[in-house]
């Protein structure tokens, strides 16, 4: 059963002049001048061109690219916090995305407090928070400071307290941007630890990631993403051994495999 | 415009601990705390009183009382608008790494700055009593007129914030339109003290029906002017139903904006 669909997505930003931190209606008119000026000139950027790819339920799919490529962006699309240009998402069942943790949470109320609220914004019930809400705790092993106002914690318990919310919504499909290492060694192990559980649980997953090993660890499939397109997709060796590639490549490196494989094509030419 | 007001009463629960949040928030960390939500006012009315009674002269029985009654729904409305304006922009994070309904934030401030109406109001009742103006029976229209100020506010706020995220100017205009909206209304003075000619002003200004309609209620001690409350409530859904339009038009645009 497909999870997760998209057909032929496109997405597209406007290229924002710069210092354009704030527009204004003055500069928006000026703006439109210009744009009926020379409408040949192009002010926008296709962060994904023309995407289709399709996850299967139960799979877990890592996106590998360089900055920019449009792996966030993608994500985003699949969280359904952007609207596709053109094409398709079809996600479905519940989503659970570690694109931001602890979003929502204030430094002045307790970590019980922000548990609920937190909570509450990632879509869960009163009754549902209360319900995971020892587990949470216990997950992020916050139980002597739950009670103290969230500023008095360290990043690390902060992040951890976020982290523990977000993968206690239980959710059918989880999107992970780039939070695999939340906090220290010790804890590090423990999301690896939950991540390997919500793959013997069956969930789908989608991991953004620059850490390859983690990534050929975690992933069935692996989609390589540049530029907005889709490079390479298939088995994660694969794809990353190609990336590593590329990347060394550009880098004016090239790899000895690919030498000497090339070498090896050449050689039976009589 | 029903799918705005589906998804509100869907994510009830979050705007309910939301504006929890605000209304304890708002005076987070200052020594007085919680009780700046009656001193706030009351220091307000204190400077208006001493300008206009003192300094201008004008001539109501019971000053304080009548300015209070108009100024504490004009600081629900006025605070609403003015924080609803930034209110997705605030939202930040929120806004663009969550799946989060937009319309919640501007919701939020008008419910939350209710709330603080609402908490101003004993205070009010105490003023009534020292000032021996008796409460009327008239109170129980009380919240229906803050209904039509809700919708109104809601509408407004809709509105303004949406714009604000593509035109940020809007927060800066605000401020002083709002401070021009607040002088033509008749909160500070009677409405008999306006100029024949200048009267339409205040026909045409839905806030000055309802100040009149809560200084009505509290103050005379006598019901309110329900024909023009009942076009007050029209023009209001109006702006909710233009305010809903625009934000829709701008809703999807916000988290590449924010």
């Amino acid at each position: 059963m497909v999870a997760i669909k998209l057909e032929n997505v496109s997405k597209i930003f406007f290229r924002q002049p710069l210092k354009r931190k704030y527009t204004t209606l003055r500069e928006t008119l000026l703006h439109y001048f210009d744009w009926l000026k020379n409408k040949e000139k192009a002010r926008y950027v296709e962060a994904i061109k023309d995407i289709s790819l399709s996850i299967e339920r139960g799979e877990s799919v890592g996106i590998i690219g360089m900055n920019g490529s449009g792996k966030s962006t993608l994500l985003k699309l699949l969280a359904g916090i952007y609207k596709p240009d053109s094409g398709k998402v079809y996600v479905k069942g519940r989503v659970a995305s570690l694109i931001g943790v602890g979003i929502g949470f204030h430094p002045g109320f307790t970590g019980r407090e922000n548990i609920f609220i937190n909570g509450i914004i990632l879509g869960l019930s009163k009754k549902e928070i209360k319900r995971r809400f020892d587990d949470i705790v216990k997950f992020a092993e916050l139980e002597d400071y739950i009670d103290e106002p969230v500023r008095t914690y360290s990043d690390g318990m902060f992040m951890r307290l976020g982290f523990s919310i977000a993968t206690n919504v239980d959710p059918d499909i989880l999107l992970i941007d780039e939070i695999l290492a939340v906090g220290d060694e010790y804890f590090g192990h423990k999301c690896a630890e939950k991540i390997a559980e919500f793959r013997r649980l069956g969930k789908t997953m989608v991991i953004v990631s620059h850490q390859l090993e983690a990534i050929e660890k975690w992933c069935d499939r692996v989609v390589w993403l540049n530029d907005g397109m889709i490079r390479e997709i298939g088995i994660p060796s694969k794809v990353i051994d190609s990336y590593r590639n590329a990347i060394a490549q550009k880098e004016g490196k090239i790899p000895l495999e690919i030498r000497s494989s090339e070498a090896k094509l050449r050689v039976p030419t009589p | 415009m029903f799918s705005n007001v589906i998804e509100l009463y869907r994510c009830r629960v979050l705007i309910v601990s939301l504006v929890l949040k605000e209304v304890k928030l708002r005076y987070y960390g200052s020594v007085l705390g919680f009780l700046w939500t009656f001193l706030n006012p009351l220091l307000l009315m204190c400077v208006y009183t001493i300008v206009f009674s003192t300094f201008l002269r004008i001539k109501v029985e019971n000053y304080p009382v009548f300015l209070f009654c108009g100024l504490i729904p004009w600081v629900w409305f006025s605070t609403s608008i003015l924080e609803g304006a930034d209110s997705i922009i605030r939202g930040g994070d929120l806004i663009t790494r969550v799946l989060f309904p937009p319309q919640v934030l501007p919701t939020v401030t008008v419910f939350s700055n209710m709330i603080n109406f609402v908490f101003s109001l004993p205070i009010l009742f105490i003023f009534l009593l020292l000032f021996k103006v008796k409460i009327g029976g008239a109170l129980i229209a009380l919240p229906i007129v803050m209904i039509i100020q809700a919708v109104f506010t809601m509408g407004l706020v809709l509105m303004v914030s949406a714009l604000n995220v593509h035109f940020r100017d809007i927060q800066h205009i605000l401020g002083n339109l709002i401070i021009m909206w607040f002088f033509t209304t008749p909160i500070l003075y009677p409405m008999t003290s306006i100029p024949a000619n200048l009267k339409f002003i205040s026909r045409i200004n839905p806030m000055a029906t309802l100040i009149k309609a809560y200084r009505d209620i509290l103050f005379y001690r006598q019901f309110p002017n329900w024909l023009l409350l009942g076009i007050t409530l029209c023009f209001g859904f109006l702006v909710f139903f233009l305010g809903n339009l625009v934000f829709n038009r701008y809703k999807e645009s916000f988290p590449e904006e924010v």
